[in-house]
């Protein structure tokens, strides 16, 4: 298959995404459009819109047992606390005693991963650019974007933290549109965990070539510890 | 627009940014997000999925699979990449068909499904649209301009899983015949879309 003909590409696109692509052409397919970004977007196309052919669908509850079948593959910790077994242990137990193990156990079922720090970006007049957030639980940088962030033509807008007394360090180039969510290096950590503000500077795309902004600092906003 | 239409594009744009948001938190392994993604879509991907596999014990096993998937790829999805909820869909619709080529001994047709032969498809009645679907004017009018056995072969295909070979023989029509009304409707279906600028 030839990724010249957009023909060809999109009315395979549509097959695929309709389901009537079968067999190994299907294989086929699906290895083709994991490396060519031209026929993964057509297929995007064809998800969005053929979508609407599903619009008669009634939503269908799944039996109770899928999603504590799900965590468990996935070594999810149950995020709610166990009712019954506090319940049971009510019957057993002094009242002190279960008040202590009720804090206990509200204490243990707090969401496990709260941002720990965040930013919003804003340009002068007030319209959002972007949001970071810091989970240092995790180890994770998400960033998203507002709807629509343009791209200086042929540069990257680069995301530093400005910790106190120090260089700046990068966060990586920010996404011009959509979500992305980062692994933290223990550098970037600790350089946030001193900042106060972060920086989004203009960068040749792929973002800065020296380690260091070079280009103008166009955007700082103020990263704030969340409580 | 008339209000009432309006408010429900809104609560449509807060179902998305909702889903994009959780899907950031699942990026960021929070697994607080992915409960309230599931109580939100499980029960529309679950329909997708027991109407492709048609048993049930199939499609709670996919269920779990599906979820799985959308846990350890929540990173790779960004808005770039087009609506969450057709983004979910997909990966149950995906998995279902690849299940399908296992499953040699799934029933062809199943009497009480509305995709048996003449019958028309369900929630034909013009208006609104499920909460999880993007309100689109102008896909409902491109649909509406295919013709009746065009559009039925597209929805046996898309909500069924059913293949070209199955298509044909739910609707006692030449594989051929099938083949192309399928192609031109999809054909026609771009040339609609793409003729409003």
């Amino acid at each position: 298959m030839k990724p010249d003909n957009s023909e060809l590409v999109d009315r395979l696109a549509a097959e695929y995404v309709l389901g009537t692509l079968r067999g190994p052409a299907r294989r086929r397919f699906e290895r083709w459009r994991a490396n060519t970004l031209q026929v993964d977007q057509r297929c995007r196309y064809w998800e969005e819109r053929l979508m609407h052919l599903a619009k008669g669908l009634k939503p269908v509850q799944p039996p109770a047992y899928v999603w504590p079948a799900i965590r468990k593959r996935l070594n999810l910790t149950p995020n709610r606390a166990p009712h019954r077994w506090t319940r049971r242990l009510a019957l057993a137990a002094s009242i002190v005693l279960v008040a202590g193990l009720a804090g206990l156990l509200y204490w243990r079922s707090l969401p496990a991963v709260r941002a720990t720090a965040s930013s919003i970006i804003s340009t002068k007049s007030g319209t959002e650019m972007w949001e970071v957030k810091v989970f240092a639980t995790t180890n994770r940088l998400v960033v998203q974007a507002a709807k629509l962030a343009a791209r200086p033509a042929g540069h990257d807008y680069e995301l530093w933290a400005l910790p106190q007394g120090g260089n700046p360090v990068s966060l990586g180039v920010l996404p011009t549109e959509g979500t992305s969510s980062r692994v933290l290096t223990a550098a970037q950590k600790a350089a946030l965990a001193s900042s106060s503000q972060v920086a989004v500077s203009i960068e040749p795309a792929g973002g800065s070539p020296t380690g260091q902004p070079t280009g103008d600092i166009v955007f700082v906003a103020p990263l704030q510890a969340s409580g | 627009m008339n209000p009432l239409a309006e408010s429900a594009a809104e609560s449509r744009a807060e179902f998305d940014e909702e889903l994009l948001g959780l899907l950031s938190r699942c990026a960021a392994a929070d697994s607080g997000a992915l409960q309230r993604l599931y109580e939100l879509v499980a029960p529309i991907l679950f329909a997708c999925l027991t109407r492709i596999l048609r048993r049930r014990a199939l499609a709670e096993e996919a269920l779990q699979d599906v979820f799985v998937s959308i846990w350890q790829r929540a990173g790779q999805f960004s808005a770039s990449r087009g609506r969450p909820m057709a983004w979910m869909v997909s990966i149950a619709r995906y998995r279902a068909i690849d299940l399908l080529r296992h499953e040699r001994h799934v029933p062809a047709l199943v009497p009480d499904l509305p995709e048996r032969l003449g019958a028309q498809p369900e929630a034909e009645s013009e208006g609104s649209s499920p909460a999880w679907l993007p309100p689109s004017g102008l896909l409902e009018h491109c649909l509406g301009l295919l013709t009746e056995r065009q559009k039925h072969c597209l929805e046996l295909a898309f909500v069924g899983g059913n293949s070209h070979e199955d298509i044909s023989r739910l609707t006692g029509n030449p594989l051929g015949t099938v083949k192309s009304w399928i192609r031109r409707g999809l054909q026609s279906l771009r040339q609609c879309l793409e003729a409003v600028p």
